[in-house]
């Protein structure tokens, strides 16, 4: 099942599965630790469609809708055995 | 020596820094650049060390300022060693960064901080098996308490005296991208070019298609010599290491890039494809030195951000915040700030009585004291404001709030196609155009900063509120005058918003920038962490200043007193007002209106007094001038003179303050130019717009 990550709910887990579009932001977000296969949760959201807090190996990430939207996740973590800690 | 602080954002590299170098440093800008550049000498068992404290940074590719900075320096500089220092409560990116260093420097020491943080989430970690996972140096810290910090840099300076290379484990590349890896790197190994560098990492960085890859650099101005004593031992501008391109050496592998990218191997797939093997391998490596308890209580940060970032709670605690830190600078402050004028007073009545007393010129007594001292006294007076929300400022950006506003913040900003972090700089020119101005530091993309800094002038700050409400307090007596307030702020807000549209188009910005921002653990910060820097920006901020401030003090003063002895409207300055009171008449100010408007430009509070003198009041109180403009001037004119007095140039300190900080006297001019045809504009809709609709 494929969605993005905007379409999580508050308190949910996915395992990201490739992220859209390239260029600075796929860059910026890969130096963040969002790569393939990294458990991300998303923790709030700003009212009013504002930026998402998100938890990913550890530590928090403000991220806005329109860029989570690129970022697709799948529920079922089938890379888990890789990936068991970097997605803590 | 020359060693280098390298590290994420938020590590405490700047505690380490200042713990090590103390006061000797110099801090300041890299070349052409915003971005702070901290360095220190040390002397150390006979060495001198050069130590430079690098700007915060996620990764060495070159997309932000911070980054380009950071690997310029690396690269051209070549420290003998890298400091990495990596936060032990977020270790898998912070190695993410070091295995990027590690790749370009192989001379690398790693400072494990905030252990503490990371036990409290539940985290612990061996160092010991850090090290042999990595075959690095690691040295366990703290930080904030100063512990370990000496024996981190004895290791740096052993690994730098080292005859050596230490052999560094490699980042394993999954087989496919290892063959592509070697092939460039056969391709590269004979360039005599390519020698300087390490080659694995320049066939990485080939196969990316870095830009610099190839580029030959030569540095122009002298290097770095902190030894030299003219110079001030703490503050001092920084060393404007600057390099000019000298040579560009076609490399080879041109063909073989071409054929990767026909089987689907682009430059952003090597990106990702090298990012990926190495957050795997720190995953694989993980195991061995990290153990995570299952911890079910949730950590301070978790607890603290239900209630700070909670959508119900988090607007009123920010609310709260901002009140607080505004009550402190803006409003408990005045008694420092009197105290200063105070002091500038009795300066100038002792220099006047000495001047006296040696029979001096009557205009040179007029100078000192109406002049100088006057005029600077009234910039001075904001210092201790300025330095109390630098205080703030600092507390709140290292203790990790500052981020959690900007996330608050964000979706307003939004609305305006402005970065979250530009939240708080736009509410801190509420009390101040100039921190506000200088906190748009924290915004990464330098096309955001100048936006951002270009829009803060049409935020009316406190000195201008206390004149305006003073005239509104005059002209419109009561819960009416509530409502003008209201909608001068409604005025000013909406104009921030449409000319924040307008900016983004006449500011060229290849790529919008990205809003993914940490949201970093909240810590309290060290003393020293708030102090040094509040201490820093104050000095600068009047180092930058005096001179201008000085100088248009005695201008201002020229025009309002030559030639003696005549009324104010036959002065200099008089016929200045009265020849631009054809800018003033299509908006229905007389000469008068148009003088207080020249002279606001030194400092806005200043507007007042202007008015009183030239409608005779001689009470200093604003009442009684404000209410000496009633009997002159209709509502409608004031209310148009409140919303030009609003808009236009905020003030000399302000317009400093952006030429600094944005390096460019093109966007400065465009700044001002701005700010005086919008509220022209502005004062002519309104004045006539209110004339149509028959009000007076």
């Amino acid at each position: 099942m494929e969605r993005s990550l905007g379409e999580l709910k508050p308190g949910e887990r996915a395992c990201v599965e490739r992220i859209n579009g390239g260029g600075a932001l796929r860059r910026r977000m890969m130096d963040m630790g969002i790569v393939p296969g990294v458990e991300l949760e998303v923790v709030r959201c700003a009212p009013m469609g504002g930026p998402l807090q998100i938890r990913l190996k550890g530590y928090y990430l403000a991220m806005r809708r329109g860029e989570c939207a690129k970022i697709v996740v799948s529920g079922e973590q089938h890379k888990a055995i890789e990936h068991t800690l970097a997605s803590r | 020596m020359k060693i280098a602080l390298v590290g994420n954002p938020n590590v405490g590299k700047s505690t380490v820094f200042n713990a090590l170098t103390g006061s000797n440093q110099q801090v300041g800008n890299w070349a052409g650049k915003t971005v702070e550049r901290k360095a220190g000498t040390i002397h150390r068992d006979n060495l001198e060390i050069e130590l430079v404290d690098l700007p915060g940074t996620y990764s060495l590719t070159a997309y932000t300022q911070e980054e380009i900075v950071t690997r310029q320096y690396i690269l051209r500089e070549k420290p003998d060693v890298v400091m990495a220092m990596v936060d032990a409560s977020n270790i898998e990116r912070n190695l993410y960064l070091v295995l990027q260093i590690l790749e370009l420097a192989p001379r690398v020491v790693i400072g494990l901080n905030m252990m503490d943080l990371a036990k409290s989430s539940g985290i612990s970690l061996n160092a010991a098996e850090l090290t042999k996972a990595l075959n690095v140096s690691v040295v366990e810290i703290v930080a904030a308490k100063g512990v370990g910090i000496d024996k981190f840099l004895a290791e740096a300076v052993r690994v730098g005296l080292l005859k050596k290379d230490p052999l560094v484990r490699q980042v394993p590349y999954p087989s496919e991208l290892e063959e592509k890896i070697q092939a460039m790197e056969n391709l590269l190994k004979d360039i005599s070019w390519a020698s300087q560098y390490p080659l694995r990492w320049l066939a990485l960085k080939r196969l990316e298609r870095d830009p610099e890859i190839g580029q030959e650099w030569q540095s122009v101005s002298a290097p770095e010599s902190s030894k030299d004593k003219k110079r001030e031992t703490c503050c001092d501008s920084g060393d404007a290491l600057n390099y000019k391109l000298k040579n560009i050496i076609e490399l080879p592998g041109n063909d073989l890039l071409q054929s990767y990218e026909e089987e689907g191997w682009t430059k952003d797939h090597f990106e990702m494809a090298f990012a990926d093997a190495k957050y795997n391998y720190i995953s694989q490596i993980l195991p061995r030195f990290l153990i995570q308890e299952d911890l079910r209580k949730p950590s301070l940060t978790d607890s603290l951000d239900r209630w700070i970032l909670s959508p119900i709670w988090g607007y009123p605690v920010m609310i709260l915040v901002l009140a607080l830190v505004f009550w402190a600078s803006f409003i408990a402050s005045a008694p420092l700030g009197e105290a200063v004028s105070q002091g500038m007073a009795w300066a100038a009545d002792f220099l006047v009585s000495l001047l006296q007393w040696i029979q001096a010129p009557a205009f040179l007594t007029s100078l000192v004291r109406d002049g100088i001292f006057a005029g600077v006294g009234a910039v001075l007076a904001f210092v201790p404001q300025i330095a109390i929300f630098f205080a703030f400022f600092s507390f709140l950006q290292d203790s990790g709030y500052l981020a959690r506003a900007a996330f608050l913040g964000d979706r307003l900003m939004q609305l305006m196609g402005l970065h979250g972090k530009s939240f708080f700089s736009l509410v801190s020119s509420f009390g101040c155009n100039v921190p506000g101005i200088m906190a748009t530091r924290t915004l990464e993309d330098p096309k955001d900063r100048l936006i951002t800094m270009l829009l803060n002038p049409l935020i009316p700050c406190v000195p201008r509120l206390g004149v305006m409400s003073a005239v509104v307090a005059a002209f419109f007596p009561g819960t009416r005058g509530a409502m003008i307030m209201l909608s001068l702020l409604l005025i000013s807000m909406l104009l921030v918003m449409i000319s924040a549209l307008f900016m983004r188009k006449v500011v060229d910005q290849k790529e919008r920038s990205a809003f993914v921002m940490e949201l970093p653990l909240y810590h309290l910060p060290t003393l020293r962490n708030v102090l040094w820097p509040t201490w820093h920006k104050t000095y600068t901020f009047l180092k930058r200043a005096w001179t201008f401030i000085l100088a248009a003090s005695i201008v201002v003063w020229l025009l309002s007193s030559f030639p003696q002895g005549v009324p104010m409207n036959s002065t200099w300055a008089g016929k200045m007002g009265e020849w631009l009171e054809f800018i003033g008449k299509p908006l229905g100010f007389d000469w008068k209106i148009m003088v207080a408007i020249i002279f606001g430009f030194t400092a806005k509070e200043t507007t007042l007094s202007t008015l009183g003198i030239l409608y005779g009041v001689a009470a200093d109180a604003s009442q009684s001038i404000a209410q000496a403009m009633t009997g002159a001037m209709s509502p409608l004119r004031a209310y148009t003179f409140l919303v030009v007095y609003m808009l236009y140039i905020p003030c000399l300190a302000s317009v400093v303050t952006t030429y600094k900080e944005s390096g460019s006297l093109r966007w400065t001019a465009f700044g001002i130019a701005y700010n005086l045809i919008l509220s022209f504009i502005i004062g002519w809709i309104i004045f006539h717009g209110g004339q149509a609709m028959g009000f007076q």
